[in-house]
């Protein structure tokens, strides 16, 4: 039974009220409307009574405490507005404005100013509010304002800070910041990265990284709390740096990985101009990702946005108008028979354009040839996956965690939203174990850190799974089926401490997915799972990997996540659609594609299979950017980001949420669901008359448990509910991977995660390449100095199987005699790690 | 001995090791404090180890350094006993004669002795010594006598007396009412009464709580606090004790200046040995009270010194204030219920548990009672600690126990409290000294520092570098302390330099008053306090500063001059041996010749010349004259 708190009676200028005993009287103020100005302050930290703006006057008490740090107690007498409080906030104001850019605060012409002055914003140093990135939506200058300081007599003194502007997606100029302590409060307490700190001390007092450390070096995660805090233009974004207030939010779902972290998109004049966290108790806490708080208004606004449909014939790119994109799009489908047809839909789309595309595939084209690149991404352990899927649970499992696994995990940067709440759960005493081959974010917090050789992961879970089986009685005998590395112990331990965890769970993150034995490794999670009760948090890369699985987009796959195999769900499709579900086999999948079969027409859908053309007579290529950087498709549709677009997406722990437009489309483009169904109708196909997302959306009820709320759905957890079993791709390779002297060294490749409709994010976010770097193979410096390699040069990699040429990234961290890279989906041909040798390009 | 004690335990020991003393005939004590340490302490430790085994004088005659004299001017100080002869600025080369000459023969070393300045009196015994005639010392009174890394010279001179008196025959309430009776008040500044803190701590509800001994003494010519962990670290050990049985601690933590590293060797090493006695750790002497002490060097800042930024940081964060409330007695260390109390207080608290709070409140004022020690330092003759009943007079500690200023210029004013305090001026120095009479003179006790200066100091300058030291030191975190300390450096600095404007003092109040006002800590809200009471009783320099760009005390640099007086000067050359930039040039037996382009007025010569009692002010500090000059920025 929760206690009542104590209530205590107070009187606040001559106003009498009753609250809750122990709370601020600044908190006290702000419920009931009362204005008292804070600078330093915030709702969600803990208070610092540094800016001394909150002063307010207390019967009783000497001088003027400040507001923000004076619980209330019975009987208390508060003003908090009388000429003198005025008269000393003003003066204090005075101080801080003689450190702070003030010029335009007191000037004269200020109002006039703001009008007409609008081009000298981006003069380069800022000496006043009309040169400022914040200026209109500064606390300091609303504090001012409302103060009625007109004049600052003190010597007026700029610091002469530098602007730092060498870390990505913000900008930090130092002459503004008030030393309010926000930014560091924030990191600390709500995130818990606790990247930046006061430094020095008297009138040098600055904040930033210790030891001068650049952002980047010292760990942030970019996840922009600090800059979504700040109160003045200290901290400004980029992106967005002279763009002003937004006129109006459209709150929406991120759609850049499986958490689907829910944002609030700033809109200026039918632009996006930024996106903040949104207040959500459910999934995301009001925290984002450096993707989803920095990576939207870029990627959405990037002049390449494809804007009006082209064909492209000998060569040359002609644009041309909807009617005869849709009229030849329709020609050559209609003379497609359905074996040579291919249709690769991304798992980044919405429900709504997923289910309108399997549909077209199986009624229009009267083909079973419908894929997705998961089936690239997750290779040969994308059946296991989806059994972790079967077992998944929410988020919110951590936080009654006493012990959290993290397989093949990093949150520093994508997923750092699960990162802050794996600390929240050590600070309450949770143990971290984490597998991860290279130094990671989460190796200083965890417990223990296993760190497998590439290579011997399959046996490691095995042993894992196996010594934590519940009937297990006396001593494992030594590993026969091959080495478990140096981890016996450890794993011993290890498995110890997983049989007395109470409510365990186990996140799996990217890192294995790529491996050779990824079928094997994700096999053994599950087991472990079992064995120890786990709850499984699988973190798909894909925001919407559920969705496309419930909603039918694979050859097995039929709408509900049923087999294609399955007599009662065809013939249940069959009365709906009014045409017969295509035959099952020979299958197509996006395997198929890659190597080499050729199709009549090819018809993909947000999706970029390899940076080569692909095997096609004809390619129909819906974007909402152009493959011209990598191949020359014949058509091309312009189609919808998901903030131009409303729709569902099923986030990784089974929720249903909603994407809400919030801009008008660029240039003539239509959501994914639109083309397709204009395609249709020319084709002259029935059922595919939809006049809206919502019409989509009643009809995928029919068919999916849980689809019946469109405008507000109801956002509950489940477990992957999917009958259909993927078939396994052929296994691409099989052989040894032991490194000789031919080849002395092992490489680990990893499938680019970061993508959005099949590009990688950084190819339209410049910030995120020192993230995210590709092209790239990183190397230790003992094996770079041996092979005589400095930092930048191209280095070609050859295998038994293959050669490529990357770029050498320098790492300490990178263990000897391993080398990293990270490859397109459509480059992950090759064994995984390999053993490889490397050598300097010749010039 | 070592295996831990109780009660009766403690008293046998303390009878064997006085009987095992017995047997010496002479005892030599070494001051061992930081100062006497720096000119050669150690030195003179070996010399009189090496010639007592010379002269086969093992056995009979002891040798001990111990804590802090007092009289930092003549160290470094031996004390010979039983007969407590005095000798100073004793030097490792007389080190055999005193032990032929005194030791084994019975003799004075005439040169040796302490000869009162003016006086040519030369004094035998320590007790004669005019500067501890006058002192009364009670929580000082054994630093000379023990050896601090010994805990059993404590123990032979009745140490943790009290503490056995405390757990056989009181309740932690008698505690608190002794002490509250006694009306001790917090020595680290504020002057809180300290038995009110120790009742607020012990009436808080929780089942964890803290004390701590705040050594950050960071007031620049501060030492007492040094001298007490250097010298007699048990004293404050035991009152820490005491201390936490009354409020029920669990443990407590001695918070130590990172640049004392004498005071934190000895320290660690006395909590070592009282851990052995069974003074600390489980079952202290054999009762059902557990205490642990823990030492906590800080990090260099002053700020440290305020007590919720020392709590931060023992928890290892920044040492940055917090506003109260909560108070740390409600909700302090790491949120518990804490008391924090300065060295010189929980020294006091034995004495008092010994002797009564009776006793102790029988001496001092009506306000403020029992003894204060002050570092009494500046251009005073006898420059040291000073242990003195709260109520005596400036003069009598100035003159009577200082011995009056040093050379041949008139006293001007004494800041007391360091850069938080005040300065106080002449027409005042029959002043009482207690809390009230020097708040209500401008200033404030503050941790005990008092610094002399003569009609050489000005005293604009003198404030600037104060609040020059609080501006460095601020934490940084409230806006009026950060900002308001940097105008108010920059405003005095321009008024040393000449560049004094209209209205420049107002300006200083109005910052003085807005920074006192709003300042989240003691730091801030004190800054102020030296420019204030230089204005009260000196506003005529700043005036002259200002107006005339002149500096009456010729201390600025930018507003004074040097020269020769030709009629003065006996050409004796010693003025162009000191100056460092060759600008005085002359021939012997002729007056001298100063070039005022090459001179950077550093005082040199004028010191120099002041000390030939024949030339006498040959050198003259004037005010500058308007010269257009190369020089003039």
């Amino acid at each position: 039974m929760r206690e009542m708190p104590e209530s205590v009676a107070i009187n606040v200028d001559g106003k009498l009220l009753t609250v809750e005993r122990g709370v601020s009287i600044l908190q006290v103020a702000q419920k009931n409307n009362i204005y008292i100005p804070t600078l330093c302050a915030h709702k969600d930290l803990t208070s610092f009574g540094g800016c001394r703006m909150c002063i307010v006057e207390v019967d009783g008490m000497r001088g003027f405490p400040t507001a923000c740090t004076t619980p209330v107690e019975n009987g208390m007498v508060i003003r908090t507005d009388t000429p003198q409080i005025k008269t000393e906030r003003i003066e204090i104001l005075r101080l801080l404005l003689s450190e702070h850019p003030s010029s335009c605060l007191i000037c004269d012409e200020k109002d006039e100013c703001r009008q007409y002055m609008g081009t000298i914003r981006k003069a380069g140093v800022t000496t006043g509010c009309r040169y400022c990135p914040k200026d209109g939506q500064c606390e300091l200058q609303q504090v001012v304002e409302a103060s009625g300081l007109n004049e600052i007599n003190y010597p007026i003194r700029y610091r002469n800070l530098p602007v730092e502007k060498d870390d990505p997606f913000y900008d930090r100029d130092y002459n503004l910041c008030i030393l309010c302590g926000r930014c560091v409060r924030i990191c600390k307490e709500i995130r818990g990265a606790n990247i930046i700190v006061f430094k020095e001390r008297g009138r040098h007092t600055l904040i930033g990284p210790a030891y001068d450390r650049s952002h980047l070096d010292a760990g942030c995660e970019f996840c922009g709390e600090c800059v979504s805090v700040c109160p003045t233009g200290a901290l400004s974004e980029k992106a967005n740096k002279w763009k002003g207030l937004f006129d109006r939010e459209q709150n929406s779902t991120c759609a850049y990985c499986g958490i689907g972290c829910q944002m609030r998109l700033l809109i200026k004049e039918d632009e996006i101009i930024g996106s903040l966290p949104a207040e959500d108790p459910v999934v995301s806490n009001g925290q984002l990702c450096v993707k989803g708080r920095f990576c939207v208004t870029e990627l959405v606004n990037n002049h390449r946005r494809l804007k009006k449909p082209y064909k492209a014939e000998n060569g040359n790119k002609l644009e041309i108008f909807w009617g005869e994109a849709i009229e030849l799009a329709a020609e050559k489908l209609s003379a497609c028979s359905p074996e040579l047809f291919g249709m690769l839909v991304s798992p980044n789309c919405c429900n709504e354009d997923l289910y309108v595309a399997q549909k077209f595939a199986r009624v229009a084209m009267a083909s079973n040839n419908v894929d997705t690149s998961a089936r690239l991404f997750y290779g040969p352990g994308f059946n296991d996956y989806l059994n972790l899927m079967r077992m998944s649970v929410p988020l919110s499992d951590i936080r009654k965690a006493s012990t959290i696994f993290c397989i093949g995990l990093d949150t520093r940067f994508g997923r750092s939203v699960v990162g802050v709440e794996l600390r929240k759960a050590i600070n309450r005493g949770a143990k971290l174990i984490t597998v991860h081959p290279r130094h990671h974010n989460l190796a200083i917090i965890a417990e223990k850190w296993i760190q497998p050789v590439p290579g011997t992961e399959a046996n490691l879970f095995k042993a894992l799974a196996s010594l934590t089986e519940k009937d297990r009685r006396g001593k494992l005998p030594p590993p026969s089926e091959g080495e478990t590395g140096n981890f016996f112990e450890e794993l011993s331990e290890v498995a110890g401490m997983a049989k007395e965890a109470s409510h365990p769970v186990i996140l799996v993150g990217s890192r294995y997915l790529s491996c050779n034995d990824s079928p094997q490794i994700l096999e053994s999670i599950a087991k472990l799972a079992r064995n120890i009760n786990a709850g499984v948090l699988p973190l798909p890369a894909h925001n919407n990997l559920f969705g496309s699985i419930l909603m039918g987009a694979y050859p097995e796959i039929l709408p509900g996540g049923f087999s294609a195999g399955n007599r009662n769900k065809r013939d249940e499709l069959k009365t709906l659609w009014g045409t017969e579900v295509p035959n099952f086999s020979p299958v197509w999948t996006a395997d198929t594609l890659l190597s080499g079969f050729r199709t009549k027409v090819l018809y993909l859908i947000g999706e970029v299979p390899s940076r080569n053309p692909p095997p096609s007579d004809f390619v129909i290529f819906q974007n909402i950017y152009p493959p011209d950087s990598m191949f020359e498709a014949d058509i091309v549709l312009p189609s919808t980001a998901f903030t131009e677009t409303d729709g569902t997406f099923i986030n990784g722990e089974g929720r249903i949420q909603r994407i809400r437009k919030a801009v008008h489309p660029r240039g003539e483009a239509l959501p994914d669901w639109e083309i397709i169904c204009r395609i249709a109708q020319k084709m002259g196909k029935s059922g595919f008359d939809f006049s809206s997302v919502f019409e989509i959306h009643e009809e995928i009820s029919r068919l999916v448990n849980g689809f019946s709320d469109f405008d507000n759905p109801e956002r509950k957890a489940g477990r992957l509910a999917c009958e259909a079993e993927l078939l396994s791709p052929q296994t691409r390779f099989s052989g040894d991977i032991n490194v000789d002297t031919e080849f002395p060294l092992l490489l680990v490749t990893s499938i680019v995660e970061h993508t959005y409709l099949g590009f990688p994010l950084s190819a339209w976010v410049e910030g995120l390449r020192p993230l995210f770097a590709e092209g790239i193979v990183d190397i230790n410096p003992e094996d770079a100095e041996r092979g005589k390699i400095m930092e930048g040069d191209e280095v070609v990699v050859t295998s038994p199987h293959f050669e490529k040429v990357l770029r050498a990234r320098i790492m300490k961290a990178q263990p000897q005699g391993i080398l990293d890279a990270t490859v397109d989906q459509g480059e992950s041909l090759v064994p995984n790690p390999t053993p490889v040798r490397i050598r300097k390009k010749d010039v | 001995m070592n295996n831990g004690l109780n009660f009766r335990q403690l008293e046998e020991t303390k009878a064997q090791i006085l009987l095992s003393r017995a047997a010496w005939k002479s005892s030599i004590t070494v001051c061992g404090g930081t100062g006497c340490h720096a000119q050669g302490g150690t030195k003179i430790v070996q010399a009189f180890r090496e010639e007592i085994k010379n002269q086969v004088l093992d056995g009979s005659v002891e040798l001990r350094t111990t804590g802090c004299h007092g009289f930092c001017e003549q160290g470094p100080i031996v004390v010979i006993h039983p007969e407590g002869i005095f000798y100073s600025r004793l030097k490792a080369e007389d080190v055999p004669e005193v032990v032929t000459e005194t030791i084994v023969n019975n003799r004075i070393v005439e040169r040796l002795l302490y000869t009162v300045p003016k006086k040519k009196q030369r004094i035998i015994s320590e007790k004669d010594v005019p500067f501890y005639q006058k002192q009364k010392r009670v929580v000082f009174a054994h630093n000379g006598l023990i050896d601090p890394t010994d805990i059993r010279d404590y123990i032979a001179l009745d140490g943790y007396q009290a503490l056995v008196k405390t757990l056989q025959a009181m309740t932690p309430e008698d505690v608190i009412a002794e002490i509250k009776a006694s009306g001790l008040r917090g020595r680290g500044g504020a002057g809180f009464p300290t038995g009110r803190k120790w009742e607020s701590c012990r009436s808080a509800v929780s089942d964890t709580k803290y004390i701590i001994c705040n050594a950050d003494e960071g007031d620049p010519g501060a030492f007492m606090d040094r001298s007490l962990l250097e010298g007699n670290p048990h004293s404050v050990i035991e009152g820490m004790i005491i201390g936490g049985y009354a409020m029920g601690a669990s443990a407590g933590y001695i918070y130590v200046r990172l640049e004392y590293p004498i005071a934190v060797k000895n320290v660690k090493i006395a909590l070592q040995q009282a851990k052995e006695y069974r003074l600390l750790g489980e079952s202290v002497l054999g009762s059902d009270f557990s205490f642990d002490i823990h030492v906590f060097q800080g990090a260099g800042a002053f700020v440290s010194g305020e007590e919720t930024s020392l709590m931060a940081s023992i928890e290892g964060r920044r040492a940055f204030p917090r506003p109260r409330p909560p108070f740390p007695t409600q909700a302090g260390l790491w949120g518990k219920p804490t008391s924090i109390n300065n060295v010189e207080t929980w020294a006091n608290v034995p004495h008092i548990i010994a002797r009564g709070a009776d006793w102790y409140s029988s001496i001092g004022t009506q306000t403020s009672k029992g003894t204060k020690i002050f570092s009494l330092v500046g251009k005073i003759n006898n420059t040291g600690l000073v242990e003195v009943p709260m109520g005596t007079t400036l003069r009598e500690i100035i003159y009577d126990i200082g011995g009056g200023i040093k050379g041949r210029r008139k006293f001007k004013a004494v800041q007391t409290g360091g850069p938080s305090g005040g300065c106080i001026p002449e027409d005042m120095l029959d002043l009482p000294i207690d809390y009230e009479t020097l708040a209500k003179a401008g200033s404030i006790m503050g941790s005990g520092g008092m610094i002399v200066m003569d009609t050489d100091t000005c005293m604009v300058d003198l404030a600037r570098y104060f609040l020059n030291f609080t501006q460095e030191e601020s934490c940084g975190k409230c806006i009026p302390c950060r900002i308001g300390t940097t105008q108010m450096v920059e405003i005095l600095t321009r008024i040393t330099e000449g560049k004094g404007e209209e209205g420049d003092i107002e300006r200083l109040e109005s910052l003085a008053k807005t920074i006192k006002t709003h300042a989240l800590c003691g730091l801030g809200q004190t800054a102020p306090n030296p420019v204030l009471t230089t204005l009260r009783y000196f506003r005529h320099e700043y005036e002259a500063h200002i107006n005339k760009k002149s500096c009456p005390a010729a201390v600025c640099r930018a507003l004074v001059e040097y020269r020769v007086v030709p009629d003065r000067c006996t050409g004796c050359q010693r003025c162009v041996a000191a100056c460092p930039t060759g600008a005085i040039t002359g021939p012997r037996a002729k007056a001298h010749n100063l070039d005022p382009t090459k001179c950077i007025k550093c005082r040199a010569c004028y010191q120099v010349c002041r000390r030939d009692a024949i030339a006498g002010d040959a050198i003259k500090i004037v005010p500058r004259r308007e010269v257009t000059d190369a020089r003039d920025a």
